[in-house]
């Protein structure tokens, strides 16, 4: 179910530089970087409990986070959508959420981004020296073209 | 007082009068204290990635105080094939087949949650009769899926028999899924718009067949599991995972609905045919690994129950809305997810327009319990965190992708 936006706006209130709009996914609420680990400790003091998934997503100028929150109690989930440079440093919500210990290693390793906070910010899936995968300027090579070089 | 002291407290205990065991006496090295003086060294061992009771390839690094565990971390990505990426060079009909290889024990389920990602983007009407054949297969995928953790979570605890009654139910619904998708476990048969394929003739019977014993039989393997002493001695009261916990990690699944939390995406989140369809969702109460036993035992016949209903109603028409034989959503981003053998399988997926998603995550339920084992496992034996994995089901297939 979807939350209504009056309500997560004014949630948010104290954030500026956050909008909160309905897209095809969700309610979606876009925040600025220096905010998301604020935003998200107001949002599980609100009842978000169960952060459920996060992921990220190369525009092709940068990287743009998405953390989907889900309220057990409540039954309404919401989309808390962020940006970041490539090579850039996101701030970890492990705190918070510990489901997020992996699936941030995963994103900072295959986009390129570093981890702050982070109690152990290693490589999740690949070994050292792996290109990061996921970014769009890092193609994918054929059998032939590896064979070649 | 030291009388006292030695009748009701028995011996190890430093009473009025005694020396301190810490101290030795002249002459001596150590106290001659027995057990209680000896120190053990902590030793880190690996568990995997060969590990026959990991269930794959899970690489646990164990800190142990003998046989206690102290530590655990949780190492990743021995099968990792770049299934997010790949899926960035396939058209939309075809990144089925890579999620049929992420959760490679229920198939069907990544490639639903696929098709329904892409459906929020296309323009199309999916049939019906489409629904009830996505259900169908989803509730079979399901059913072998489960037989498989059934089998091989008895094995964990070093029974044997249960593996081969559940290899022989999986292998009967093998055959009607290879009869309805044309392969065993790599199935490609869900794709946006509808499915590929109608039922072939006599597979409502071949269905009913099965389904004619499968009750009763379920009966018999909880009895031949469940009712084994041992195994219940085994499994109760390890491995808690309370409400608390379950949410903080991100849980779903029978690990979150055996923690007390009522929450299934086929009843909260109705897609396909599961509006349609009567079916309760078993819940468990503490949360150890015999709540999860309980709770998966009751979605097997839960399914049973749908896959009955399911063939009985399943209505005329078309399998699929018409598709364009290349596929081209429109551009946006959209995110599906549905109730997969192990939880809530996600995929968000960004399309540009054209043939290829320009970037698809697929939210694997595995990750979400598996880093729960770096808080499980500490203070259990060994022995018990071969019980914990095998009662979380997690598929090292989709973890890694």
């Amino acid at each position: 179910m979807r939350p209504a936006i009056a309500d997560i706006e004014r949630l948010l209130a104290a954030f500026e530089e956050t909008t909160v709009a309905e897209e095809t996914p969700g309610v979606v609420a876009r925040v600025s970087l220096a905010d998301v680990g604020d935003v998200l400790a107001e949002l599980k003091s609100a009842g978000y409990e169960s952060l459920v998934d996060f992921d990220g997503m190369d525009t092709g100028e940068l990287i743009e986070l998405t953390y989907r929150m889900r309220s057990y109690s409540f039954d309404v989930e919401l989309f808390v959508k962020t940006t970041v440079a490539y090579g850039g440093t996101i701030e970890s919500v492990w705190y918070e959420y510990p489901s997020a210990l992996m699936p941030e290693r995963e994103t900072a390793e295959l986009f390129g981004i570093h981890l702050a906070g982070h109690p152990n910010p290693k490589r999740l899936l690949t070994t050292d020296g792996v290109a990061p995968l996921l970014r769009k300027d890092v193609p994918i090579r054929t059998v032939e073209e590896v064979r070649a070089r | 007082m030291t009388d006292r002291c030695e009748e009701t407290l028995g011996v190890g205990l430093l009473c009025e009068g005694q020396h301190d065991p810490g101290v030795p006496p002249a002459g001596l090295r150590r106290s001659p204290s027995g057990v209680d003086g000896l120190t053990t060294e902590h030793l880190i061992i690996n568990m995997g990635p060969q590990h026959p009771s990991t269930h794959g390839v899970l690489r646990l690094i164990i800190e142990v105080d003998g046989e206690e565990i102290v530590a655990v971390e949780v190492s990743v990505g021995y099968l990792h094939r770049g299934i997010e990426k790949l899926a960035e060079h396939r058209r939309y009909d075809a990144v089925g087949t890579l999620m049929d290889r992420g959760d490679y024990v229920s198939g069907m389920m990544g490639e639903l949650a696929f098709a329904l990602a892409a459906e929020q983007l296309m323009d199309v009407e999916v049939p019906r009769k489409a629904h009830w054949l996505r259900s169908l297969a989803s509730e079979l995928n399901r059913l072998a899926s489960h037989l498989v953790w059934y089998g091989t979570f008895g094995l964990d605890t070093g029974a044997m028999g249960q593996f081969l009654y559940a290899m022989r139910e999986r292998e009967a619904l093998l055959d009607i899924l290879e009869a309805l998708s044309g392969q065993r476990m790599m199935f490609n048969y869900i794709r946006p718009g509808g499915v590929v394929a109608d039922m072939p003739l006599g597979l409502t019977e071949q269905i009913r067949t099965f389904l004619s014993t499968f009750d009763t039989y379920l009966d018999e393997y909880h009895q031949l599991l469940g009712g084994n002493e041992i195994f219940q001695m085994r499994v109760k009261g390890i491995g808690t995972i309370d409400r608390q916990m379950a949410l903080a990690f991100g849980l779903t699944g029978a690990n979150l609905r055996a923690a007390g939390v009522d929450f299934d995406v086929r009843r909260a989140r109705p897609y396909a045919a599961y509006p349609e369809l009567d079916f309760e969702v078993p819940l468990g109460t503490t949360g150890d690994a015999w709540d999860r036993y309980i709770v998966r035992m009751g979605e097997m016949r839960q399914s049973a129950r749908m896959i009955a209903q399911l063939i009985d109603g399943m209505p005329e028409g078309a399998f699929t809305a018409k598709v364009p034989r290349i596929i081209r959503p429109n551009a946006g981003e959209a995110y599906a997810s549905v109730e997969s053998s192990r939880g809530e399988t996600g995929i968000h997926l960004f399309a540009d327009g054209t043939e290829h998603p320009y970037r698809m995550h697929y939210r694997g339920p595995s990750l979400f319990a598996a880093q729960a084992l770096e808080e499980i496992l500490p203070g259990h034996l060994i022995a018990d965190a071969v019980m914990i994995v095998g009662s979380t089901d997690i598929m090292l297939g989709e973890l890694d992708r």
